[in-house]
This record gives C-alpha cells, sequence and structure tokens, in this order.
C-alpha cells in the first residue's frame, strides 16, 4: 500500500475515489480555471484546452494619488495648453492559492485542519460542525477547545476565526483548527471571508465540507463503505488533490496488519489530505491617465503627451474631432509608432514603456485645427476603460474648453452615445463569438480575418439597435389613450388611507425655532398640494420639555413653539381646504411628569391627565413607576407609559378622539411605537378611526463586521411583526429600505436592492400597503443628522421610493430644496401612472451598478450609474425623467 | 474545484451555484435513464465502463457531470451532417415598408442584414402587406418591397415573402383603405361572434367566392395581387425569393379570429369564441344542415359554449365529460365548421400553388399552434379557431392532406415555446402539440418550417435549437423578428451564440455554464414575483 497509483485506487472499491478530470465539469465563466489541475485520467479525446488568459499583474493594494501625480513628467514649461489627470478604476483579478490540509498534529492523537490563503487580504474562516446524529446541513458551534486564538462566535452557530501569516515572509495566510477524531464530531464546514471585499468564497453556494463521519460511523465495520477523509458535497471530483498518506499512518497500518480488521480499517482511514486550488479575486485598481497638451514652438504643431501607470499593454484608441459633436475621425499622419489603423474610425496606438517607473506613454503630434483628442483606452479584448462611460475628451484649442468639462455626459451627441454603446456590445458580442473564431479558423480562414467579420457583426448589430431604438422612441404614439380604466374602488383603511397616499412630512428639526411654524406652513399649503402631496404630517402639537415637541408633559395644552392651538386649526383648515389630510404626531410611549413623588423622582402628572406612578412602567429604575413591566423597549429620558393600564387607556383613546374632533386631524404619525405592544396601538386606532396611521418602528439593521448584511429578513421582520400586532390599522416607516438604499447608494452595490426572491428587500418587499418609505426625516437628517441619507444621492432615495409601491413620504427640507422640482416630476409620474401602495414591482435588473423595476408594466426606473433601457416588446417607452444616476420611462 | 465569488453575485449566481451542487449519488445505480445518457453514444464507451468503476467505487457524482455528456457525444460526426441542411432565417420588422414606397429605417436594416450575413444566417423573411401595396383596388405599389429585395440581394441572403392579407395592429398596419370602406358598409364581409361582433383585421373565410369586392370575390383579388407579386418580382424569383408563404387568415395563419387578444401576461387563455355569425357564414351553416337534414341545426352556432375569457368547464359545451362537443349535435357543428376552414385554405394554396408552380419557390401556409387546453379531452382551443381535433380525433389530418394535395409545406409558429414554462392551470402542452402536427405532416410528406412566437421567451432559444436538432430535425427556421429588441444587449448576444451553436454544435466547454445560467433564469420567470400576490 505504499504507492498508491491511481488505477488502483479506481479498482479498489473500498476507497473513495475523487475523479479530477475537470472535463467533467464546466467551471462559471466568472471564475479561472486553474492550470495546475493534474490529470491522473488521461483521456485524451476528452481533454479540452482553455483559452489563455493575459497575465495577471500584482495589484497595486493602494497606490497613493497625489505620489503618483508626482511622478508622473508632465512638462511644466509654459506652452502647456491643457493639462488633466483622469483617475481610472479597473477591475483586475488576481489570482491565488488556498488549500486544505488535514493531517495529524506534532502529538499524533489530534488531527489538524489547516486552511490557508495566498492572496493579500484580509481573510477570514467563517466555520462551524456538524455532530454525530444531526440532521440537515445546520452548523454548530465547535467545542471550545477546537476554537483557535482569536475566534469571534457568530450567533449560536458559527466560528470567525481570522487566517493569520505564521511569520512575515510566509506567502500564505492560514488558521489551524485541531481536533480529537474520537469526538462527535461528524464533519467540519466553512466558507472563507475576505473582510476587505466582503467577498464570500465558498464551494458553488455550499460551505466546504470536511467529514469525518464516514470513520466514525462504520468504525471497522461495514467493509466496503466508503471511508476515509475528504471533502466532499460536490467538491470532491474538482480537488486536484494528492493523496498524502501521512508516515505514521503507514507505519501503523503496518504493524497492526495481524490485528483485527477494525483497527487496520480504522488506521487506514486516518488518511490526511492536501488540497490546493486556485483562487480568484476581483480586486478594484485606481490608475491614473495623465495628458498633457502643449504647442510646439518649432513646428506649430500640438503635442498630446499620454501616460498611465497602468501595467501590462495599454493600446489607445483614438481620434481626434472637429467640433463639440465629439465625432471621431482620423487625424494626419505622422502617427506614433506602433500605430494601426481601426476601421477607418479610430487609430489604435500601443503604449511604449517608459524608461522610468512601470508606467507607459506616447506622444501624439496633430495639426493645429483638431478641436479636442478623444480617446478610450483597451487594455485587452474585453477590457476597456473610459471616462465616466464615456470617451475620454482632451480640448485642444486652449481657449476653447475649461478644462474639467470632459466627457461631460448630458450634452454628448446620439453619435456618441451610440459609439459607446457600440463598444459595450463589442465585448459582449465578442466573448460569446470569440471561439467561433477560434475553431473555425482551423478549417477556412486566417484568424485576422475571423477577427474583422467579428468586429464587422458587433458594429453592425449596434449601429441596427441604435436606429431601431432611437425610431421606437420617437415616433409619437397613435391616440390609443385607452379609456382610464376605472380606479379600483377606493376602500379606505387607516394602515393605508385609499392607497395612493403621498406623504410630506411637514417640518424638520428647526421649525420650533421661529415660534409661527403653523403660520408658515399655512401660506404654503397650496404650494405643497400642488406638487402633488395628499397628506402632510405635522410636528407633535402638545406642550412639551423640549422645544422639539417630542417630550410631552400636558397632553390637552396644545400651545407649543410652532405655535398656539387656533393656529393650529388654521392651519389643519386650510390644509383640508386645499384637499390635503393631516396627520398628528401623538407621543404615547413616554410622558414627562408635572411633579415629584415622595423620593423626588418625576412620576407624578398634571393637566387634565393627572396620573400617578401607576401610569409608569415598572422596569425603568429611574422614574420608579408602580405600574406593569413595559410592553415593549423603553425610552429613557422619560417616564415609559403603562399602556397595560386600562384608565391610561381610556385616557389616551379620549385624547386622540379629542385631538380628531377638536383640531381635525385625520390620523396619526406615532413615535417611538417600539415602547409598546402594538396591540393597544389597534385599540386606540379602532377608538379614534384615523384616515392615515403610520409608526415609527425604528431599530438597527444587521451589520456583520460594520458591513450591512444583504439579508435584512430579521429586521423588516420585526417591523411586520409590529403592524401585524396593529392587526394592520397602522404603517410603519419603512426603515429597512432606507438601510438598505444607503450601503446601495453609497458603497455602489445595487444588488442589495433585491432580496433572495427577487423582491424589493424592505418592509416595501413583504408588505407593501403598509410600507410608509422614505428617506429622510428630523431625526435621520435635517440638523440632528443621525443617520443621514448618502449626500447628492438623494435623487435616487427619491427615484426608488417614489416609483414604487408603497406610501412614500418625502422629507421637508428636500422638498424645499434644488430638488424640488425633480420630486414634483416623480410624483405626477406616480400619480399619472396610479403608482398605488400595492402596485407590483419587477425587478429586472439589480447588479452592482445597476438597479432597474418595472411596476405594474406602467413604470421603468432605474438607479445607478450602470446602463439599462426598458424592453422594447409591446409596450413602448418613452423617457419621463432623468437624473443624475436615475431615469424613469412610462408606457406612451 | 471551483470557488465561487458570491459577493457582487445577483440573485441569478447564488441559484446558479445552489442548482449545480446537488449530489447526485442518488442518481448512480438508482436512476436508470441517468445511465443512458452516458451511453448512447458508442464512442463513449470507454467512458461508460469507467461509469461502472466509478459505481463500485461508492463514487458521488454531481449534477455537473451529466453536463459533460455534450463533449463527447459531438464527437461523433452523424449530428453535424444532418445540420449543413439546416437554414435559418430571420424575420425582417412587420413594417418594414408601411407606406408603399419608403423603407423604414433602411439603414438599420441594411446594417442588420450585413450582420446576418456575417454571422451565417441563411435569409431573411419580408412581410408584404396588401394594405400598403394596394392602396388602389388593382393598382400595386411594390417600390418599396422592390428595395428591400435588392438589399437582400445585394447582402447576398435569400428572400422569404409573406403575402399578408390580414392587418396589424401593432404596428398598425390596416387593410387597404378601399376594402375597409366596403367593410363599413357592408360588415358581413368581416368575421362575427355570437355577441354580433366583427373581427375586421381581415375578411371572412365566407366571402371567399362572393363578389363583394366591387364586383369581384377575394379570391380573384388575391389572384390578382399574387400574379402582380411574380411579374414583379420575377428577376428574384428562385434566386433570391427562395419561399412564399400565403395568407391564410387572422395574423396570417390558417384560422378563425376566436381569440381576439392574446391574454394579458399571468392570466391563462380563455378557450375563445366560434367565429359563424357573419350572415355569410350562417348562411353557408343553414345550407349544410339542411342538406344534413337537420334544418333546425343550422340556425346558429352551439347555444353553450363559454365566451373568449372563460375556462373550458364554465358552461356545458366543452365539458370533458358529457360536452356537448361529443354529442351528434356537436360532431355535426365541429365537423362543418372545420371543413370550411379546410376548404378555404385549400381555395388560397391551390391558386397560389397555381399561380407560383412553375417557379423555383416553395409555396408554404401557416397552421397555428393553438396549444391552450391540449390537456383537456376536448381541446377548445382548437375547435373554436377550426381545428376538430379532440382527444379522439385527430383534427390535423385533413389540413396535412390538404397541403399535401397543393404541394404546399406548413409552417408552424411556437417552437419556443415549452411546457415547462405554461402556466399550470391552462393545461396547455405546446410540445404535445407540435409532435402531434408534426407527425399528421411527416404521415402525408407534408414538410414543416418552424417558427417562434416571440424572442425573448423563457428559455426559448433552447426549445427551438431541441426542436430543430432533435430526432426529427426542421431544417428551415425562420425567427422572430428584428427590431430593437433583437439587436438589443439582452438578446442579440444569446442570438449570437444561438446561431453559433446550430451552426456548431460541439459545445466549447466554456458554454456550458451559461447554459446553465439560462436555465436558472427560466426557473426565475417562473417564480415570477407577478404571480405571487403580494400580501396586501
Amino acid at each position: 500500500m505504499a504507492a498508491v497509483t491511481i488505477d488502483s485506487l479506481l479498482q479498489n472499491p473500498t476507497l473513495v475515489f475523487r475523479p479530477k478530470a475537470k472535463v467533467l465539469l464546466k467551471p462559471p465563466r466568472s471564475l479561472d480555471c486553474s492550470r495546475n489541475r493534474k490529470l491522473p485520467l488521461s483521456r485524451g479525446s476528452c481533454l479540452c484546452s482553455f483559452n489563455p488568459r493575459r497575465t495577471i499583474h500584482v495589484v497595486r493594494a493602494s497606490s497613493s494619488e497625489t505620489a503618483l501625480i508626482g511622478n508622473f513628467d508632465i512638462s511644466s514649461s509654459d506652452d502647456i495648453l491643457y493639462k488633466d489627470i483622469f483617475p481610472v478604476k479597473r477591475i483586475e483579478k488576481v489570482e491565488g492559492k488556498f488549500f486544505i490540509r488535514l493531517d495529524r498534529s506534532k502529538d499524533q492523537h489530534d488531527w489538524q485542519l489547516t486552511v490557508g490563503c495566498s492572496l493579500p487580504g484580509k481573510w477570514i474562516l467563517h466555520w462551524g460542525v456538524s455532530y454525530l446524529g444531526d440532521s440537515g446541513s445546520e452548523w454548530d458551534q465547535p467545542p471550545k477547545g477546537m476554537r483557535p486564538p482569536g475566534s469571534i462566535p457568530i450567533k449560536d452557530y458559527a466560528i470567525e476565526t481570522p487566517l493569520k501569516k505564521l511569520s512575515e515572509g510566509d506567502i500564505f495566510h492560514e488558521v489551524k483548527i485541531d481536533f480529537n477524531p474520537i469526538s462527535e464530531i461528524a464533519a467540519i464546514h466553512f466558507v472563507l471571508k475576505d473582510e476587505e471585499t466582503g467577498a464570500w468564497y465558498q464551494h458553488r453556494g455550499m460551505d466546504f465540507k470536511v467529514p469525518l463521519v464516514d470513520y466514525l460511523e462504520d468504525d471497522g465495520n461495514i467493509v466496503g463503505a466508503k471511508r476515509g477523509f475528504g471533502v466532499w458535497s460536490g467538491a470532491l471530483q474538482q480537488f486536484s488533490n494528492v493523496l498524502l498518506k501521512s508516515e505514521a499512518s503507514h507505519a501503523d497500518s503496518q504493524n497492526n496488519s495481524i490485528e483485527s480488521k477494525d483497527s487496520k480499517n480504522k488506521n487506514r482511514c486516518l488518511e490526511g489530505f492536501y488540497e490546493e486550488q486556485s483562487i480568484v479575486k476581483e480586486v478594484s485598481v485606481g490608475n491614473l491617465v495623465s495628458v498633457a497638451v502643449r504647442k510646439s514652438p518649432e513646428t506649430g504643431k500640438v503635442i498630446v503627451c499620454l501616460e498611465t501607470d497602468i501595467p501590462g499593454d495599454v493600446v489607445v484608441h483614438w481620434g481626434v474631432c472637429r467640433d463639440d459633436a465629439k465625432i471621431w475621425e482620423i487625424p494626419a499622419a505622422p502617427y506614433p509608432p506602433e500605430t494601426t489603423v481601426f476601421k477607418n474610425k479610430a487609430l489604435r496606438t500601443l503604449l511604449q514603456p517608459k524608461a522610468t517607473g512601470n508606467r507607459s506613454g506616447a506622444l501624439f503630434t496633430l495639426d493645429e485645427e483638431h478641436f479636442g483628442f478623444l480617446f478610450v483606452l483597451k487594455l485587452d479584448e474585453n477590457t476597456w476603460l473610459k471616462f465616466k462611460e464615456n470617451d475620454f475628451y482632451v480640448p485642444l484649442l486652449g481657449t476653447s474648453s475649461v478644462p474639467g468639462q470632459y466627457g461631460q455626459s448630458d450634452s454628448t451627441s446620439e453619435e456618441i452615445s451610440s459609439k459607446s454603446y457600440t463598444d459595450g456590445i463589442i465585448n459582449e458580442i465578442r466573448n460569446l463569438v470569440s471561439g467561433l473564431s477560434s475553431e473555425k479558423s482551423q478549417k477556412t480562414k486566417k484568424k485576422e480575418v475571423q477577427e474583422s467579420i467579428l468586429q464587422e457583426i458587433e458594429q453592425l448589430a449596434a449601429e441596427a439597435y441604435s436606429i431601431f431604438r432611437s425610431s421606437i422612441t420617437t415616433v409619437p404614439d397613435e391616440v390609443v389613450s385607452e379609456t382610464e380604466t376605472t380606479k379600483p374602488a377606493v376602500k379606505i383603511s387607516s394602515g393605508t388611507g385609499t392607497g395612493f397616499e403621498i406623504l410630506c412630512q411637514g417640518f424638520n428639526w428647526e421649525s420650533h425655532k421661529s415660534g409661527r411654524w403653523y403660520m408658515e406652513l399655512k401660506e404654503k399649503a397650496s404650494e405643497i398640494s400642488s406638487l402633488g402631496f395628499t397628506v402632510i404630517w405635522l410636528p407633535p402639537p402638545t406642550e412639551s420639555v423640549s422645544p422639539e415637541g417630542y417630550m410631552p408633559k400636558d397632553l390637552y395644552n396644545l400651545n407649543s413653539r410652532y405655535g398656539t392651538i387656533d393656529e393650529l386649526k388654521e392651519l389643519v383648515k386650510s390644509l383640508h381646504e386645499v384637499g390635503m389630510k393631516v396627520l398628528g404626531d401623538v407621543v404615547l410611549n413616554h410622558r414627562c411628569a408635572h411633579f415629584k413623588n415622595q423620593n423626588g423622582v418625576w412620576n407624578i402628572f398634571g393637566g387634565r391627565l393627572n396620573w400617578d406612578d401607576r401610569a409608569v412602567v415598572a422596569d425603568d429604575p429611574h422614574f420608579q413607576g408602580r405600574g406593569n413591566k413595559s410592553s415593549g423597549d423603553n425610552f429613557h429620558a422619560a417616564p415609559n407609559i403603562d399602556h397595560s393600564q386600562e384608565f391610561v387607556r381610556k385616557d389616551l383613546k379620549e385624547w386622540l378622539g379629542w385631538l380628531r374632533e377638536e383640531i381635525g386631524y385625520d390620523g396619526w404619525r406615532l413615535d417611538f411605537v417600539r415602547g409598546f405592544w402594538g396591540g393597544y396601538v389597534k385599540d386606540y386606532f379602532e377608538a379614534s378611526g384615523p384616515y392615515f396611521a403610520v409608526g415609527e418602528y425604528w431599530d438597527s439593521l444587521s451589520y456583520t463586521y460594520g458591513e450591512m448584511d444583504h439579508n435584512q429578513d430579521s429586521h423588516r421582520q420585526r417591523i411586520v411583526d409590529w403592524i401585524n400586532a396593529t392587526n394592520g390599522t397602522a404603517g410603519a416607516f419603512d426603515v429597512t429600505t432606507k438601510g438598505i438604499l444607503h450601503s446601495a447608494l453609497e458603497r455602489c452595490e445595487y444588488w442589495r436592492l433585491s432580496d433572495q426572491k427577487g423582491k424589493p428587500p424592505g418592509v416595501v418587499g413583504w408588505w407593501p400597503s403598509r410600507a410608509v418609505t422614505f428617506i429622510e426625516n428630523h431625526d435621520t437628517g435635517s440638523t440632528q443628522g443621525h443617520w443621514r441619507f448618502p449626500g447628492g444621492k438623494e435623487m435616487q432615495g427619491y427615484a426608488y421610493i417614489l416609483t414604487h409601491p408603497g406610501t412614500p413620504a418625502v422629507f421637508y427640507d428636500h422638498i424645499f430644496s434644488h430638488h424640488r422640482s425633480e420630486i414634483a416630476s416623480l410624483i405626477s409620474v406616480r400619480n399619472r401612472n396610479g403608482i398605488h401602495c400595492r402596485s407590483l414591482v419587477k425587478i429586472v435588473k439589480a447588479e452592482r451598478d445597476v438597479y432597474a423595476a418595472i411596476i405594474d408594466e406602467k413604470v421603468a426606473m432605474k438607479i445607478g450609474p450602470g446602463y439599462y433601457e426598458p424592453p422594447s416588446g409591446s409596450q413602448r417607452w418613452s423617457l419621463a425623467l432623468e437624473g443624475r444616476d436615475y431615469k424613469v420611462w412610462e408606457t406612451s | 474545484m471551483e470557488v465561487s465569488v458570491i459577493r457582487s453575485s445577483s440573485q441569478a449566481k447564488i441559484s446558479k451555484t445552489e442548482l449545480g451542487c446537488r449530489d447526485l449519488r442518488f442518481c448512480f445505480g438508482k436512476s436508470n435513464d441517468k445511465n443512458k445518457i452516458f451511453s448512447r453514444k458508442p464512442n463513449s464507451v470507454c467512458f461508460d465502463s469507467q461509469i461502472s468503476r466509478f459505481r463500485k467505487a461508492g463514487l458521488r457524482f454531481t449534477l455537473k457531470a451529466v453536463h459533460s455528456d455534450p463533449i463527447l457525444e459531438s464527437k461523433s460526426p452523424a449530428t453535424s451532417k444532418s445540420l449543413d441542411r439546416l437554414r435559418l432565417f430571420v424575420g425582417l420588422p412587420l413594417d418594414a415598408v408601411s407606406d408603399g414606397n419608403s423603407v423604414n429605417h433602411a439603414r438599420a436594416i441594411g446594417a442588420g442584414l450585413k450582420a446576418l450575413k456575417l454571422l451565417g444566417v441563411e435569409g431573411v423573411e419580408l412581410p408584404v402587406w396588401w394594405g400598403v401595396v394596394e392602396n388602389e383596388m388593382g393598382k400595386y405599389d411594390w417600390s418599396g418591397y422592390l428595395a428591400v429585395a435588392e438589399m437582400v440581394q445585394k447582402a447576398g441572403l435569400k428572400l422569404h415573402v409573406s403575402l399578408c392579407f390580414h392587418a396589424s395592429s401593432q404596428p398598425r398596419i390596416p387593410l387597404p383603405k378601399w376594402v375597409t370602406k366596403i367593410g363599413e358598409s357592408q360588415s358581413s364581409i368581416f368575421f362575427a361572434d355570437r355577441s354580433g361582433q366583427h373581427y375586421q383585421q381581415c375578411l371572412s373565410l365566407a366571402v371567399d367566392d362572393l363578389a363583394v369586392l366591387d364586383g369581384k370575390t377575394p379570391v380573384q383579388v388575391y389572384q390578382g395581387f399574387c400574379e402582380s407579386f411574380k411579374s414583379t418580382f420575377s428577376p428574384f424569383m428562385g434566386s433570391t425569393i427562395t419561399g412564399i408563404s400565403m395568407g391564410l387568415g387572422p395574423d396570417g395563419e390558417l384560422r378563425y379570429p376566436s381569440h381576439h387578444k392574446p391574454a394579458k401576461s399571468g392570466t391563462i387563455t380563455g378557450v375563445g369564441e366560434f367565429q359563424c355569425y357573419d350572415t355569410n357564414m350562417l348562411n353557408l351553416l343553414k345550407q349544410y344542415a339542411e342538406a344534413n337534414g337537420n334544418p333546425l341545426w343550422g340556425l346558429g352556432g352551439p347555444h353553450d359554449a363559454p365566451t373568449y375569457d372563460q375556462a373550458p368547464n364554465s358552461n356545458s359545451f366543452f365539458k370533458d365529460h358529457g360536452g356537448s362537443w361529443e354529442s351528434p349535435y356537436g360532431d355535426f357543428f365541429l365537423s362543418w365548421y372545420s371543413s370550411e376552414l379546410v376548404s378555404h385554405g385549400n381555395r388560397l394554396l391551390s391558386l397560389v400553388s397555381s399561380i407560383f408552380g412553375d417557379t423555383e419557390v416553395n409555396v408554404y401556409g401557416k397552421v397555428p399552434l393553438m396549444h391552450s387546453w391540449y390537456k383537456t379531452r376536448a381541446h377548445p382551443s382548437e375547435l373554436t379557431a377550426g381545428f376538430y381535433n379532440t382527444a379522439s380525433r385527430n383534427g390535423y389530418e385533413a389540413v396535412a392532406e390538404m397541403f399535401a394535395r397543393n404541394s404546399c409545406k406548413i409552417i408552424l409558429p411556437g417552437m419556443d415555446l415549452s411546457d415547462e414554462h405554461q402556466p399550470h392551470d391552462a393545461l396547455s402542452s405546446p410540445e404535445s402539440l407540435l409532435a402531434q402536427i408534426r407527425t399528421t405532416c411527416n404521415k402525408h410528406r407534408v414538410e414543416v418550417a418552424g417558427q417562434n412566437l416571440a424572442s425573448g421567451a423563457p428559455g426559448g432559444l433552447e426549445q427551438i435549437k431541441k426542436n430543430m436538432l432533435g430526432e426529427n430535425p426542421i431544417d428551415l427556421f425562420t425567427y422572430q423578428r428584428m427590431g430593437a429588441h433583437f439587436f438589443s444587449p439582452e438578446h442579440f448576444p444569446s442570438f449570437t451564440e444561438f446561431v453559433r451553436s446550430l451552426s456548431q454544435p460541439e459545445l466549447h466547454p466554456d458554454d456550458l455554464p451559461s447554459d446553465e445560467a439560462e436555465a436558472t433564469e427560466s426557473v426565475q420567470t417562473s417564480s415570477d414575483p407577478n404571480i405571487h400576490l403580494q400580501t396586501a
């Protein structure tokens, strides 16, 4: 048994065979195939070749921009007409190895599992075990003794242990897990995580599994059963493993050969193994392209000097233009060395390496008359670098252009955009057709001919597409305006209003300052209504310890920093006149006391509702309440009201009824509803019959190591649970959606906007009619800014919530800002198309840089910098609205 | 082993990997058909023997291993040979010519033609509209279509012309104005349903031989049109133009307009309605009933048929058991209704085959794929459309026989439809119906050409491929249809790959993951969020 050949492995039915022929499987396109694989079965007919890849360059982990700028030797002479440095980002694939090794630890009793990875990164092993007798695929936490130092338990089922370099010189980050094979552990499961990028490395969507169970289960009993350690659950046939039979185990088996079969089997099972895999990590790398334009005093020609620190062969695909339309032309010769003409449309020049540093560049000498210099960079057949989705543009006439204006996509002409589209489709098609070319070339034509044919197909398809597409959007539609379908019978429920509500938050954190907010708002009533809002949420009206109103004291005293009770009534009246419903902001969770008790604690109330300490929950020691325990979380700044007390509820119902009658409020915005059971809310609403109501259930989303989890189901579940407790009589602010929008927009991770089931990931995906979507309020934004929406991306947020189901709420500060007209247009698109809180949303794209959805088959939208156009099927889409990184279409 | 990067994963990727990862232990040794996959081709014998050894070794295998099979299979030279015959056409936009003398988006079509030629597509299909060409009775303006034919010829492609004697609503191409005008005063030239509503997109088959068009019969008018076409396009005949399909009814298909509107997405197609209520149809029915000695049966269509959107069981005519369709009356009515359709087809096809008989072009007619409710006994959708095809009667015999008689070939649409993508409750089976019609056609030696219903149906390209390359391969397929979507980045790359896979069935191993992705995609569409009701 010393030298085990593959053949004998195959024929020996008692051994596990791990087939290694990679021809059996298809690596996903996105991954690289390792080439260090051994093929133990040589089946020539099945062998397939893999296209060689571009050489991978070492990642420049953090290239300091300033340092690089300094490096560029842009001539600083006076005749410089223009110079600029363009940052470019490219995704580089870094290849490395990662291995799994199982062997005996030094003391020969325990075993050790080692996982290592050679790629740079903050690697974490996320792992757990399963025990004998466990069914299903659940993980358990391993026993304490098994956890290497530095491990962190995650919930009750997993451990995270960082991989470390044993010493500075090591290539591999490693983690070692010691375990005793006699234990009850059936298998070790793990996935690898790179904290740096947040990427998870799994085994095709599943965890890696190192089973120990076979050995334990049939410990010497069943001959012919599979046994031995192996990594399986699909992984096995891919392993390019080398079975390393540890010397010790050989020795054992020889020594014990006369002994019982049991022990022999047992020993034979104790096979260590070593598996090595290639691993590919996508790293976004920043590079710089510097361009300087100067005039040669001798020849009068313009010289464009282009340099970059992008490693490898870089081809500049370039041309010049005569005017602002930026139509590509080929200038007259001479061209720099290594230049070819590409299809009479552009030139291609291979940048020459510079003597110093790892940079390359070229000098382009051009006649004076040219207006601008256009270029894109081509790294390989599939990788093009552009400037913000567009061509790089360098003005050549010093006076005509202000540096920094290059490539502003708004003003680019049709030609340019189709050109940039062309480049995109080229890559896609080339990916698909390149196989064809390589195959056929053997039979018929030379590769170059094929290549040009493929390029031609691409160009033609792109051209045809751009024409067909433009004709679709410009053809005016015949008068097919379908008779307005009768709106669904309006059923008003306090959770949803009519279902077509759009909410305006009518104040911010500063609104109390003037002392006459009610009057100020009254002047804006018709304006707000004309924007399309149907409901307005007013600030908390009661006397309050804090000026903003959220520390109420005497509930029946409605003279506040926002104005007097009479002004409030006047405001409500004028809001009603312009057709808006009014929500009162009611604070039911807590109430500030008027008097101290005998211990000097503030817990005795005054005014019309002169409750004593029985109205205060018992479980907050600060306020020494004598009521029951709180039915929710506590708000620690004031006595929390005990809603379980009959008299409290009776008083509150009376109060809400009074507000409805006396002031004319139509509904409620409930503050801090985490503080008490939703069932009470239902009680209050049934008594006060609001037209619309929404609760603020705000708690934190789930994060792992500072990164928001993709799956926020538990977060939205808590909100939905609360809505459920109110029996659906109230909606709730969709905090989940806000949180996910934060991550998606801030980090360009638009894929987050689709949950595992392809639905919106917030409350709006689960219970749209009860979700009140918002992106900002007086707490998160305004002058408090507890959790401010990513700056500059507000309109993307509104493009999302105002086109999606749920009831959208718009914050006052955004309405009265430069966003106003865009918000108004979004609202009118929503109203025009009858989007309501139950509209159906179909997510059509949720990718890294773009999210797109079609709502009720009437409105299409996209947010993010990526490309999306609605499908041109039976419906005709016309662009309704466009802004920074968002577009909205409607069917025409 | 491979490592999936999940970070930037869309949902698709996740589900893809999960799909790919089933442990196939159970397949080996238990499910025999899996093993058959491996042993089907003789040249995979060596592999086969290994398999058995694998089994002995208690091997666990993943699903992916099965995917590798096509590589082995494709080594067989037999498959590629049959493919040389295969010709792929692509439909030009319906409104390539819409006002007689100019070509719409000619530049785009020009570019598209070149691209298709380079891809290795055989030719294009061009819809030629009655309403565009014959704006005045007997006066034909072919200039726009001639221009297209020249473009096609120049591009080195073949041309298949579809003569359309119907109107289109999207894009809007009406019947000739003078016909519409006649229809305004004489609505009986159109089909009518039970409620008296007229279908104005084509003429009723009952007026074929009635002189309703300013003293001429529709058949005479069609004849004039076809003859003018033949003489005008004679330079192209047989060289560039290799096929002509004759418009036979609504959407050019041989059928009654029993389904006015396609069902909205997410809803299930109803059974449709019989279209025998225009005065001329009623006259024919009356004569037929009297000739059969049952004059009372000739007063109208079945009283107990459901309406357009209803399900078969909502009234008694189509009921699976004891429905009136099985009664003597039902047989009487359905025999008449379907034979009228076949006679109509015969009139037009004999006309067109006599006109083009002396040329080298092939003549086609299109037969619809009325696949909804195919799994019921009555096949209501087919019955209302005019095909007396039920669980107990093959209604396509008469149709195929009629095509054979006129030496015409059949175009069958819907080759992109697969059963698994049909709504479960629709009891529909496009695949079985397609198989039935094709078997019947084989029997009568009628050649079948394929067409897809729509580009972008889930799993459509895969299904087409299956139909084209299966045991009974189709040698001509027309892919519908060129336009913005066709060339869009969402579609064109997959089409390119499709064309490539047809001409080159040897799959590069890199392709398979993308096949898988497609499969995943369809899985996802079948769980279309729209179908689930959102809680509200």
